[in-house]
């Protein structure tokens, strides 16, 4: 297989640019429903989540399963109208409200009235996860603190070790990465209210780390082909550069992709979208590094007048 | 070879600690709130705040209960396998109550007596603690007995507050509390009132002054000390509105209690601003599931790996079984606790792990391609992907490093796995499949580069190196 990147350049640069645009869309629709570009979650706009579970699971002694109609009423009783209800598992016998923020004295009279209306839940399988909004801003704030600080450390690492062009174009497919990720899950938080949390965050900045490491590979090996073919034209450096680190790509992002496959089929609930978010953006990635970095970095160079090695990229390179 | 084996025993002899979403607990953020009075909070309030929330958790007779700053003006309180924790939320927020108190008369030896009692079950509840195995598994019978001491404790308390009659002299009429040395190894405190309240500790002091009753300096109900007056009072009482509290105290104790009594003297609310509980049955449900994924997920690598790069993936597979061991050693070593977002960062860092290894066998195939021998191949593979190994790994560290540096709990548990993974990851490609690659080509009936590159097999890509 041997793929013509700059040739075909306009197709690949068309798809990556339609997967942006339409996340874009998705984000700005987002905006319109929920008035954030994705859904915020309960780590982000505070409120508070009460997941319980029947006792008569544990005694293996259940009859029938809980219904959102009884549940609605005694939160109606308690003014919390406006709350949300899910009824889990296979026997219908979890129960997962959120509700705006509830002091303790609060959760503790809406855990006593639903008791009493439905009966005892099992203490052992209660979670509860109680954000105040101004722990959501905290939150909201480290996280997107931490990708920008990210994306600005790599910008310095990448100047260091290769050139600055090569380090604002792997930004530039960084943030597509980024963006057609967060595209996807405001998609999904349109579609199936599926919300973003802290976790969320951390997967857009693992996305950065294991993308930028594709790129990476494919800038190293353009490197070093320039290096050792000086009198190149700099679109079939690019070209069997790609073609040379293709298997590696594809590789790397298989070995990758299938640890968090196994977390999407088999890890909780809570894992489920963290592993899908860096699912998605894995993909992204890896299409941005070989379509779009490297082809964006031919036509900058051939556009700079650069097409053919330069003084500085004959010089052999150190190892630190 | 003697790494493996001693990670291998540090994974058995050296617990891995759980984070509280997987064995069970609550956490809870807790602010500390200004007002008038106080408009900013500096590091000598929160300190004091500090302490009069460690006395209340402890009051919760949690074991491992951990409470840390956070920021400029949070705490952060993570309470194992706690129970009830609407009763937890209740008791930790609020603001301090302090208290000075006359005791009634007749009950001085009562009061002795219940604070023996207290003493016994408060020394019996700290040994049964002290004993509960590590991994938070509680017999019922000792979780019983546990339940009954806490019960009793809390009797005994409000026993004890019962012998004191209730008064108007509370903490914000307190303005310090300074600990000193006496000029020998003894230490005392030295406490300071307003106007009002000094007036109203002269009242108190005049009564109980040469009776053998005592003055109770409560705090959230709980008896901290309960000086004695001196006879020479008993006309006037401890008037000047300071007074000197002296007895056995140590640098130690003189100061713990220095900080609690300014911990109760401020008026600073604190509220519960965060409170994530996982029941131990949800926890133990995670654990299995994340245990059943990374299984799941490392099996199908190690069997792609061997089949796609044959005789070096098998050997990829040893050092990355390897890599699995000596990370979950260094969590252990370090004392990493392991969330769910750990468990993930870990899985994940399996898969980046694989990387390396495949870099250098792809550059190993395409020099055997371009028909050098064997043994240059591999070695110029190892050489000529150090380089993008270093970089790609260096750029993943920066994500790593600013997640940790900004995250919070949780993040920073995924951060500090994923971290941990992929500088072990570098390690193991560069020595252990090195080591490994090289034994297997010094043997000569693994010597055969179609084991390597399976011949003109279509999996090998075809050299598009000019």
């Amino acid at each position: 297989m041997k793929l013509n990147i700059i040739q075909q350049r306009g197709l690949w640069w068309g798809i990556s640019s339609g997967f942006v645009l339409a996340s874009l869309v998705a984000m700005a629709i987002s905006w319109q429903q929920f008035g954030a570009p994705l859904k915020p979650g309960l780590d982000f706009a505070g409120g508070t989540r009460l997941q319980l579970t029947h006792a008569c699971v544990v005694t293996d002694s259940c009859t029938a399963g809980l219904g959102v109609a009884e549940v609605r009423s005694v939160l109606s009783q308690q003014g919390l109208d406006s709350s949300s209800i899910q009824i889990l598992g296979d026997e219908q016998q979890g129960l997962s409200i959120r509700t705006r923020t509830l002091d303790v004295e609060e959760r503790t009279t809406l855990q006593t009235a639903l008791e009493d209306a439905i009966g005892p839940f099992d203490p052992n399988s209660t979670q509860i996860d109680s954000v105040g909004p101004v722990i959501g801003r905290q939150l909201l704030v480290s996280g997107l603190l931490a990708l920008l600080v990210s994306f600005a450390g790599i910008v310095a690492y990448l100047s260091l070790r290769f050139k600055i062009d090569y380090a604002l174009l792997a930004i530039l497919a960084l943030a597509h990465d980024v963006i057609i990720t967060a595209g996807v899950f405001a998609l999904l938080g349109l579609v199936l209210g599926v919300e973003v949390d802290s976790l969320f965050i951390v997967s857009l900045l693992t996305v950065v780390g294991f993308s930028v490491n594709d790129t990476v590979v494919i800038y190293d090996r353009v490197r070093e082909n320039l290096r050792l073919n000086p009198g190149m034209h700099i679109n079939d450096v690019v070209d069997s550069a790609v073609n040379q680190t293709l298997s590696r790509s594809i590789n790397t992002s298989l070995t990758t992709v299938l640890p968090l496959v196994a977390i999407v089929l088999f890890g909780g609930p809570t894992l489920k979208y963290f592993a899908l978010a860096l699912i998605v953006g894995f993909i992204a990635g890896s299409y941005s590094s070989i379509f779009v970095a490297s082809s964006l970095f031919a036509l900058w160079r051939d556009r700079s007048g650069q097409a053919y090695g330069t003084e500085a990229d004959a010089q052999p390179e150190t190892l630190s | 070879m003697a790494l493996t084996v001693a990670a291998v025993v540090v994974i058995t002899q050296l617990p891995t600690r759980l984070g509280l979403d997987l064995r069970g607990g609550s956490q809870l953020t807790i602010q500390v709130q200004p007002t008038e009075a106080i408009p900013t909070i500096t590091e000598r309030e929160m300190e004091a705040v500090q302490t009069v929330v460690e006395g209340r958790v402890n009051g919760l007779g949690v074991s491992e209960a951990v409470v840390q700053q956070l920021g400029n003006n949070q705490l952060l309180v993570q309470l194992p396998g706690v129970s009830d924790p609407q009763q937890a939320e209740r008791v930790l927020g609020g603001t301090a109550q302090l208290e000075f108190r006359a005791q009634r008369a007749g009950t001085e030896q009562q009061l002795q007596i219940e604070n023996q009692i207290l003493q016994g079950h408060l020394g019996e509840l700290a040994a049964l603690q002290a004993a509960l195995p590590a991994d938070g598994a509680v017999g019922s019978d000792t979780q019983a007995r546990i339940d009954k001491l806490q019960a009793d404790i809390a009797a005994s308390e409000t026993a004890i507050a019962n012998l004191f009659e209730p008064s108007t002299l509370g903490g914000e009429k307190l303005t310090d509390a300074i600990a000193r040395p006496t000029g020998g190894t003894l230490w005392e405190v030295v406490i300071q009132f307003n106007n009002e309240g000094g007036n109203e500790f002269a009242e108190i002091s005049k009564a109980i002054a040469g009776t053998g009753r005592s003055i109770g300096i409560f705090l959230d109900n709980r008896l901290l000390s309960a000086p004695t007056v001196n006879v020479q009072y008993a006309e006037t009482g401890i008037t000047g509105g300071s007074a000197v509290i002296s007895g056995n105290f140590t640098a130690e104790s003189g100061r713990d209690l220095e900080i609690q009594l300014r911990g109760g003297a401020l008026p600073l609310p604190v509220e519960v601003v965060e409170n994530r509980t996982v029941g131990p049955t949800l926890g133990r449900d995670s654990i299995q599931r994340s245990l059943y994924a990374g299984m799941a997920g490392l099996a199908v690598v190690l069997v792609f790996m061997a089949v796609y790069y044959r005789l070096p993936g098998v050997l990829a597979d040893i050092s990355l079984i390897i890599y699995a061991l000596l990370t979950w050693a260094a969590f252990n070593l370090l004392g990493v606790t392991l969330t769910l977002p750990g468990i993930a960062g870990f899985i994940l860092s399996i898969g980046m792990a694989v990387d390396a290894n495949v870099l250098i066998f792809e550059r190993t195939r395409e020099d055997l391609k371009s028909n050098k021998t064997l043994y240059r191949s591999v070695e110029s593979g190892f050489f000529r992907a150090t380089s993008s190994i270093l970089d790609g790994n260096v750029t993943t560290l920066i994500s790593c490093l600013a997640l940790f540096y900004f995250g919070a709990g949780l993040v920073k548990g995924f951060a500090l796995t994923l971290g941990i993974g992929v500088l072990i990851s570098m390690f193991t490609a560069l020595t252990c499949t090195r080591t490994l690659m090289f034994l297997a080509i010094s043997l000569p009936q693994f010597r055969k580069p179609s084991l390597f590159c399976p011949g003109l097999n279509p999996v090998c890509p075809d050299p598009v190196r000019p």
